[in-house]
């Protein structure tokens, strides 16, 4: 009987879904929508930033330096100028983000300056520009100096030596893993936790203030009938969701999957699980969707930011690393992490996924515990 | 079993300390149709959620088809069916599919389920609409939807929380018909409404709510004789303290003499007479009348009287018109209605509240 009435509560959400047409475009276009501006709109590279170089002298080195400026992605040279307080005035009016300045004496050898004139109001650019620029000219420095000591016919072979003294040699364990990479697990933990939020609002919250929910409890039906096939729709809405949105970063940015799919669709099923139980433990006591709203969002939004969803936990503040640890979130996002960043099986990512489960759990009974059938 | 409703100095406090309902003892006779008024904020729709078993009571026994609402409340929920003011239909599943639902959430039985469904549909007349989404009809058709998904499990009792607002008057009276149907058939409705004329329309009986009590029981006819009585008694005992001023000195006690004289209810009984022939023979005759206080025209054909209350007044202005030529096509007594009765026990019970008694 009991089993009837559950199936009924899924079968209502889904013909609800398929019916109700902006729902169900919606669960079709939010997360290709939420993947393609993660990924284009955050996808971490600076590239393209226009500048503008001011040439006060001419010569071999100059060129070179042009040259290497040209040919950086970073830059976008939108022009080269021999005033160098035109070029300022363009950096003020916010026309380019930097002025490279090469000075009248750049040819002279002891005495090359140049100048990077750059709108730091723009922090991100600027974290961008000032190591490029560094490092070109550094590049630079080095090839003027390595030339001085061969015109001088010394050994050349030792010259390389010495400029190799140190050798660094980096090993990316995981590949070639990009910001998108990076960010995707957050955005897939992310997109299923504030979509369940907002799923199950309408489903408790919502039905509660409609009477609905009211003409279900007053039939002989428990609480947890009810419930369990309102929270097994979500799931299997927040699943098509989340599949979704994997599959449109696979398409769309080459996003690279390196663990287990069948494992990843475990963490998918159960962090869902763990979101749909927390959303129904607040809706437990919401009796309209306005009052619902109210509570979740000073929850979820800082959960978000805190979880390290857009960067890493170990970049924050020592507090908040703490309390990020007693929020399902940060489970959630470390497992889809370890999973798709770094390949992990499931005996790396058992005790994520044993909390979460604890946080299911918790969520459940409180939630069943303190549900009432009040309209 | 006796009755249907069955309470106990029942007792809800909320959260916040608010007793909506205080030491009720409501009883609704069973297979009646027992209607529940009150002004807002009353308790009228607590006292219906604790009866259905949505909220918990604080205190106090309340028994609904004979079982008690705490300790047996799936027996409760088996005998009951309830039609709320606000449709509360999945406004996009069809009218069958929510039907079939509660079916389902009611546990009845698969092999006669299709089948009681279909007699249901059929008698509220909205069977050719069974595959129409219930976001796309019309707010009466709603209400029939919803009287079908409370009644498919065939309960004992059904209650109505203002069934009939927002509709058209004819979809109105299908509804009357069908409580009183279904009442026939053996059922206990429970009506709370505010809409006077309907409870007066279909109730047997009557309780008025009022600060969480039942401050008045009877049937509607009742409660307006109670009304009256009360107008009665209430004059008399106004007269006796103009009396006992006026032996005191009418000079001395004018002001509180006059206070009590615009006390006094008007207590005559209004008749209005539409007749053929008015003349002035059969004014004046009817003002010669004892019973007969006042007597206005209406154009040619109306008469408004203000009577004496007696047995026999209204007999004898009948005779007195026909005496003197006249032909009556219709008359009507003016007699409170169940409004009246309801803004004066509503008003007492406030004032009561108001003293601290």
């Amino acid at each position: 009987m009991e089993r009837k009435k559950i199936w009924w509560m899924i079968k209502k959400d889904l013909l609800t879904l398929w019916r109700h047409k902006v729902q169900f475009v919606s669960l079709i276009l939010f997360p290709i929508l939420m993947i393609a501006l993660c990924g284009w709109g955050m996808g971490g590279t600076v590239e393209n930033t226009p500048v503008v170089i001011v040439k006060q002298t001419s010569g071999y080195i100059t060129d070179q330096a042009i040259n290497a400026i040209k040919e950086d992605k970073t830059f976008e040279v939108k022009d080269i100028l021999s005033d160098p307080d035109e070029a300022k005035k363009m950096v003020d009016k916010g026309e380019v983000k930097s002025a490279i300045i090469l000075s009248s004496d750049f040819e002279k050898d002891g005495s090359r300056n140049a100048i990077l004139y750059i709108d730091s109001s723009d922090q991100m650019t600027t974290q961008m520009v000032v190591p490029t620029t560094q490092r070109i000219f550094a590049s630079l420095s080095e090839q003027i100096e390595i030339n001085k000591i061969a015109s001088a016919n010394r050994n050349t072979n030792q010259l390389t030596s010495m400029k190799q003294a140190i050798k660094l040699q980096i090993n990316k364990i995981y590949g070639e893993i990009e910001y998108i990479d990076f960010l995707l697990p957050g955005v897939l933990a992310m997109t299923m936790f504030m979509s369940s939020m907002l799923g199950l609002g309408d489903s408790i919250a919502g039905e509660r203030e409609r009477g609905e929910l009211a003409r279900l409890f007053m039939t002989p039906t428990s609480i947890s009938s009810v419930l369990t096939g309102k929270i097994i729709s979500q799931v299997v809405k927040e699943m098509i969701r989340a599949i979704i949105l994997i599959l449109s970063a696979m398409l769309i940015f080459n996003v690279v999957l390196n663990g287990s799919l069948a494992l990843l669709i475990l963490v998918m099923l159960i962090s869902v699980l763990c979101f749909v139980g927390f959303a129904m433990m607040i809706s437990a006591t919401a009796k309209t969707q306005e009052d619902y709203i109210q509570i979740v969002m000073p929850l979820a939004i800082p959960m978000m930011f805190i979880c390290g969803v857009f960067f890493p936990k170990e970049t924050m503040p020592w507090l908040l690393q703490k309390i990020s640890y007693i929020l399902p979130l940060t489970y959630a996002e470390d497992a889809f992490r370890a999973v798709m960043l770094q390949g992990a099986g499931l005996s790396s990512i058992a005790m994520d996924l044993v909390v979460l489960l604890m946080f299911t759990a918790l969520f459940f009974i409180v939630g069943v515990v303190r549900f009432n059938r009040d309209i | 079993m006796k009755y249907a409703i069955e309470t106990n100095d029942l007792v809800k406090v909320y959260d916040n300390n608010f007793k909506a309902v205080d030491n009720l003892n409501l009883f609704v006779e069973n297979k009646t149709i027992g209607g529940i008024l009150g002004p807002n904020g009353a308790g009228k729709t607590t006292t219906i959620k604790m009866l259905t078993c949505l909220i918990p009571k604080t205190s106090g026994e309340a028994k609904v088809a004979g079982f008690d609402i705490t300790k047996e409340p799936d027996e409760v929920r088996n005998r009951i069916g309830m039609v709320p003011q606000m449709v509360s239909l999945y406004k996009d599943l069809t009218v069958r599919e929510n039907v079939e639902l509660c079916a389902d959430f009611y546990n009845v039985d698969q092999s006669t389920k299709d089948k009681k469904i279909d007699d249901l549909l059929e008698l509220v007349d909205i069977k050719y609409a069974q595959d129409k989404y219930v976001k796309q009809l019309s707010g009466g058709m709603q209400q029939k939807t919803s009287v079908v998904a409370s009644l498919v499990h065939s309960p004992d009792i059904l209650f109505l929380d203002e069934p009939t607002v927002g509709l058209d008057p004819t979809t109105k009276r299908v509804l009357w018909d069908l409580m009183v149907d279904l009442n026939e058939e053996g059922r206990t409705i429970i009506l709370c409404s505010h809409d006077m004329y309907e409870v007066d329309k279909i109730c047997d009986n009557i309780n008025i709510i009022d600060s969480g009590k039942v401050v008045a029981n009877d049937t509607p006819q009742g409660l307006k004789d109670q009304l009256l009585s009360n107008i009665e008694e209430n004059n008399k005992q106004i007269r006796e303290s103009i009396f006992k001023l006026e032996q005191e000195g009418i000079d001395e006690n004018k002001e509180q003499i006059n206070g009590l004289k615009s006390s006094l209810t008007d207590e005559s009984e209004k008749v209005t007479v539409l007749v053929s022939n008015i003349n002035e023979d059969m004014l004046n005759s009817l003002e010669n009348l004892d019973v007969v206080q006042e007597v206005t025209t209406l154009g040619n054909t109306r008469l408004n009287i203000s009577l004496k209350r007696s047995e026999t007044s209204v007999n004898e202005v009948i005779s007195t018109i026909l005496k003197n030529g006249g032909n009556i096509a219709s008359i009507k007594t003016n007699d409170p209605t169940l409004e009246d009765v309801f803004v004066a026990i509503t008003a007492k019970s406030r004032r009561r509240i108001n003293d601290g008694t």
